[in-house]
């Protein structure tokens, strides 16, 4: 299945988007310059941290919600079409907590109402979300809060290594990547190389990502770009130095358009920028 | 040996880490991997690294790195977990200390933070990152929340009705917090160490730093400090520790992109990726 159809056939309007990966390591740009190609709109998005992906998608409008629990662009600055999008009202932010987010997915596959959580009492979270509720843990009368599920519609995970089949191995850092895949109810994996199963099971890790729980599998090298890959490559410092200062209508026909994943990296700088960033 | 703001810092942080200590290295924040990497080096051997950027542990220093960081943090590890296990098994541990440092873009007298928005939360000025993982850790530290604060001023350090919004819990109305965690136990500035009040639960001047006096650091917070009587010196990075960190733990500087702003920040930022670029090896080197 190709990425077009991917996105197609398992990414509708309106649905929540869990992405995988952090601010701009491992994050599935490949797919997500796909859903900007189709047009999507009113997309929603769950993601432990987000950075290029949801600057992306708040930049071309196809997202109207955020359930995250950090986006910026690290030591390149605050995230720059996100900040405008919320700031002018565009885009609603979820206020969540790396456990608010890490528990919300447990919920769901333990059929659970809600998880309790104690580190965000007090905080001014509650205030901004009718759906946490304070309550008196009924065993020892302590506070605690009570957390709701959050179910993707999809996910999308860019991994280094998958099979056909649809397990995915996560040679790095898998963050929230592995729960998001178990309680999506459709999940699209892009990956750097499609090996045998039986090299999957001798990887570090193995599949982290169930091939039971996911819907398509596509090969698209460098297709995290401009974010990191572990093990094959790192982010690309002078692509995401540029992305904070060009304007997003250049940004989207020069490095967007390019259906063609050749053509991108042709446009990012070809073989050169390739090796700056390779390890 | 004279030293820079970034120096100073990263020296007081460094100096605050025990040996027993497992140092939670956060997302973009190289003075405080500096500061962990000099106090691996120096006076603290056995403190292990945690890395969020891999969600694991690592025992060995390595000189650190804006562009290669995976190298440390992945290849080099001991166990890879997903971030559910880091944030709710391991972190807030029984039996681990634990060191993290927190920059808010606003404090209070009683170390509530906010990293939300500058404006109502409904309207904001400026929308900021957000809450992250601060108030699923900090809360529940045994030896207490660590802070520090790049730039001492009125913007920052704010009275507790202009907190914009409290997504970091400190002493709510000088109470201790509720998740059974020490609460905030010092803020490293660019002007002076503070510190809380025992009893109050509110924000004291400890040390201030050569050549900055009391009157200045009082002119450049929001509220009223409390001022013991006797406000000693902050000791000076030594020789030792500068030596140290400018030659083995962060020769690039990277540590300073937390500290510049505007066109200096954005050339440093340049310097660093360039020459990080040209390195044939990329996976630091051992220190």
């Amino acid at each position: 299945m190709s990425l077009k159809e991917a996105v197609s056939q398992y990414v509708e309007d309106g649905d929540l988007v869990g992405i995988g990966g952090l601010s701009f390591w491992r994050k599935p740009i490949s797919a997500i310059r796909e859903i900007i190609r189709q047009g999507k709109k009113n997309l929603g998005i769950v993601t432990f941290v987000g950075g290029l992906d949801v600057d992306l998608l708040a930049g071309a409008n196809c997202i109207n919600r955020v359930r995250a629990s950090f986006v910026g662009m690290e030591l390149f600055g605050l995230a720059p079409r996100y900040r405008e999008a919320v700031e002018s009202g565009k885009l609603k932010v979820i206020e969540e907590t790396e456990a608010s987010i890490a528990l919300g997915l447990k919920a769901v596959y333990l059929r659970l109402p809600f998880m309790p959580l104690k580190g965000i009492i007090d905080t001014d979270i509650l205030k901004v979300r009718d759906d946490i509720k304070e309550f008196v843990d009924p065993l020892k009368n302590e506070r605690l809060v009570a957390v709701p599920p959050i179910k993707p519609d999809v996910a999308i995970i860019h991994v280094p290594y998958a099979d056909e089949k649809g397990n995915g191995n996560i040679a790095g850092a898998v963050w929230i990547d592995d729960d998001l895949s178990k309680v999506a109810k459709k999940v699209i994996i892009t990956c750097e190389k499609i090996v045998e199963t039986e090299d999957i099971i001798r990887l570090p890790g193995k599949g982290q990502i169930p091939m039971q729980k996911v819907d398509a599998v596509v090969r698209v090298p460098f297709g995290a770009h401009p974010t990191s890959c572990y093990p094959f490559y790192t982010f690309d410092p002078i692509h995401i130095k540029n992305y904070m200062k060009i304007n997003y209508d250049e940004y989207f026909n020069t490095f967007i358009k390019p259906e063609n994943i050749g053509d991108y990296l042709e446009k990012v700088g070809g073989i050169k920028s390739i090796l700056n960033i390779i390890t | 040996m004279d030293y820079s703001i970034d120096e100073l810092i990263t020296v007081l942080m460094a100096r605050e880490v025990t040996n027993t200590d497992v140092m939670i290295v956060g997302v973009a924040t190289p003075c405080v991997w500096s500061a962990f990497t000099l106090a691996k080096v120096t006076h603290a051997p056995n403190a292990i690294f945690h890395y969020i950027m891999g969600n694991t542990f690592v025992y060995e220093a390595r000189r650190v790195s804006l562009l290669w960081l995976e190298n440390t943090a992945i290849s080099r590890c001991h166990r890879i977990h997903n971030s559910g296990e880091c944030t709710l098994e391991l972190l807030p541990h029984d039996t681990l200390t634990t060191i993290e440092f927190f920059r808010p873009a606003q404090i209070d007298q009683y170390g509530n933070t906010n990293n939300t928005c500058i404006g109502s939360w409904d309207n904001p000025k400026v929308r900021l990152p957000g809450a992250a993982g601060i108030p699923d850790f900090s809360g529940f530290y045994s030896r207490g929340q660590s802070l520090y604060v790049t730039r001492h001023d009125r913007r920052t350090f704010v009275p507790s009705e202009k907190l914009f919004f409290r997504s970091g819990v400190g002493y709510v109305n000088g109470q201790m917090p509720v998740a059974g965690g020490a609460g905030p136990k010092f803020i490293i500035t660019d002007l002076a160490y503070l510190d809380f009040d025992e009893k109050t639960k509110k924000m004291r001047i400890k040390t201030r730093h050569p050549g900055v006096s009391i009157e200045e650091i009082q002119e450049k917070t929001g509220f009223e400090l409390i001022v013991p009587n006797k406000v000693p010196e902050t000791k000076p990075p030594t020789d030792h520790e500068l030596k140290m960190l400018r030659e083995k733990v962060d020769p690039l500087a990277i540590r300073r992109l937390e500290v510049l702003t505007g066109k200096e920040r954005d050339e440093h930022l340049q310097y660093v990726i360039e020459n990080e670029i040209k390195m044939e090896k990329r996976v630091m080197e051992r220190i």
